[in-house]
């Protein structure tokens, strides 16, 4: 079960789309709260974890899963 | 004066060389650069005419630069920088410009308002207005460079997937995705994700080409920042790269200001450190067909496809003639826009806007000239060898009801390939029984 505050679909969403989306929602949770996002673009898997260093908000979970998707979880840490 | 204007006020001191001077101080107010621009056309209003938006940046650089202006400002109209005008100018620069170029070459004195919004954008990004999503994708870019390694286990492992793919759709089980390959002739660099490495990799594999994928993706935000410091960051990522494989040539996935910035800039950059050749994918595509490397079925795509001209490339890059070559040798039915070529108009998604949230609305509403110039070619592909302006195309695509499929020049010859199996995701448009191939989705 997650925590997560907020649930994110960018299903279909190319980079730097997902982390355009993400900056923005990441605003809509309070700091120590999470978000859950899934996408499909493997340009994420690169482009959250280098978007999470820079900011200083922490990248939880960041998984491929079966059925090809992307999952990850970050925690607003500012 | 705050601290933030000092910055403004200097980092415009900074950059004045004999360009930006000229620029700031040749207008003859005659109004043509108006039609010239797409946020005119769209919104014919005063503020949308180019020389509207380099006033307000010239009434700043009469009030520092002029003494007349600095002791009599209303005469003149000077005005010290302030906040809010800032914050105004900052909007501007980044809301109402797509950098495009077309008001300079459309104007009698080729004044060069592009390079003015450019001056105010590097303006915000020291001063720390400029839009924050932009320094975001920028520093994340150079956070890659400094350490791959907390990416690259899962970017390699990606790559293998994709190889995987690659082979069932050509069926060749040899076709691999070499990626930081010593001594390869090429490097390629793509863009994020798979769409931009996987039909490459076809063409490389069946071009028999000595290839290798950079770790990096070719686009870079500090160019749109007008920040050379974060711009130059991104690029060493690059230049490094090639370097230490020791390539012949870098090749730039389907990206205008990437192409733009590699092929003009970045060399002067690195001066000394630059002994490459850079090509854009395409003009690898358009080599290929002419010497036979890939074999292309001319009567594969019969839909009407029109082809628009990105900014970067076109007007600013002057890649005009090779997209047009390769896609007459793959589409049927070729419609051109009219204007085009170097009198394109801007789709509207340049200049990094497609990126910026806050202003989709402005851009939607300036890349309503480019939907008219869409609906009245018929066609219903739109191929745009750019990802912002691919974007920025789906946006009003959806806007207008334009009922057009966007695709990259590259899409295209793969499908004109006639793989035994269509790429990934795009079955539905495929339908590869010859004569029926068309869009599947009409
Ligand atoms: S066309 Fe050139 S000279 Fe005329 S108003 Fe525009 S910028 Fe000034
Ligand atoms: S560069 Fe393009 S968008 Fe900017 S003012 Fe000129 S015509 Fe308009």
């Amino acid at each position: 079960m997650s925590e997560a505050k907020l649930f994110l679909d960018f299903k279909g969403l190319l980079c730097p789309m997902p982390v355009v989306k993400l900056a923005q929602a990441i605003k809509q949770i309070q700091i120590g709260e999470m978000l859950e996002a899934v996408a499909t673009d493997p340009g994420v898997m690169a482009d959250i974890p280098a978007w999470t260093r820079t900011t200083g908000n922490e990248l939880v979970t960041l998984e491929k899963r079966e059925d090809k998707t992307i999952r990850f979880v970050v925690k607003r840490a500012k | 004066m705050t601290e933030t204007i000092q910055l403004a006020l200097k980092t415009l001191e900074a950059q004045l060389n004999q360009p930006l001077e000229t620029a700031l101080e040749a207008c003859a107010r005659c109004g043509l650069c108006a039609e010239a621009c797409h946020y005119y056309r769209a919104e014919p209003k005063v503020e949308h005419i180019p020389a509207f938006r380099a006033e307000q940046l010239r009434s700043v650089y009469r009030y520092e630069h002029d003494f007349l202006s600095r002791l009599f400002p209303v005469w003149t109209g000077a005005k010290k920088l302030d906040e809010p005008m800032l914050a105004n100018l900052t909007e501007i620069a980044f809301s109402q410009c797509t950098l495009c170029r077309r008001c300079t070459v459309n104007c009698p004195l080729g004044v060069d308002t592009p390079l003015m919004m450019r001056a105010i954008r590097a303006m915000a990004t020291a001063s720390g207005t400029a839009p924050e999503i932009l320094v975001m994708l920028a520093d994340a870019a150079i956070e890659k460079g400094k350490d791959p390694s907390f990416y690259k286990e899962m970017f390699l492992e990606q790559i293998k997937e994709m190889e995987e793919q690659l082979r069932d759709v050509t069926g060749d089980e040899n076709a691999t995705i070499p990626v930081e390959k010593q001594g390869a002739k090429i490097l390629y660099v793509p863009l994020a994700g798979a769409h931009t490495i996987l039909p490459p990799a076809v063409v490389f594999n069946a071009a028999k080409e000595d290839w290798t994928l950079s770790i990096f993706e070719a686009s870079n935000y500090g160019v749109f920042l007008a920040d050379v410091n974060r711009a130059k960051q991104v690029a060493k990522r690059i230049v490094d790269e090639a370097n230490r494989l020791g390539v012949k040539e870098i090749v730039i996935a389907e990206c205008g200001h990437a192409y733009a910035s590699y092929r003009w800039d970045v060399p002067n950059w690195f001066a000394g450190q630059f002994d490459f050749k850079v090509r854009s994918l395409i003009e690898v595509l358009g080599d290929y067909i002419r010497e036979g490397k890939i074999k292309v079925d001319p009567t594969a795509i019969p839909e009407g496809v029109t082809y628009h001209d990105s900014c970067n490339l076109a007007r600013n890059g002057g890649l005009i003639e090779e997209p047009r070559y390769v896609l007459k040798n793959v589409a049927q039915d070729f419609r051109e826009m009219t204007p085009n070529k170097d009198e394109a108009i801007c789709c509207g998604g340049g200049g990094g806007l497609v990126a910026l949230a806050e202003y989709a609305e402005r851009r939607i509403a300036a890349g309503k000239p480019k939907a008219d110039q869409i609906k009245q070619t018929g066609a219903k592909v739109v191929v745009a060898a750019c990802e912002n302006c691919r974007l920025q195309i789906g946006d009003i695509n959806e806007h207008y009801n334009l009922n057009v499929k966007t695709t990259a020049i590259t899409d295209l010859v793969v499908r004109a390939m006639r793989l035994p199996k269509p790429l990934p995701g795009h079955e539905a448009e495929y339908l590869f029984e010859g004569e029926g191939a068309a869009i599947a989705r009409e």
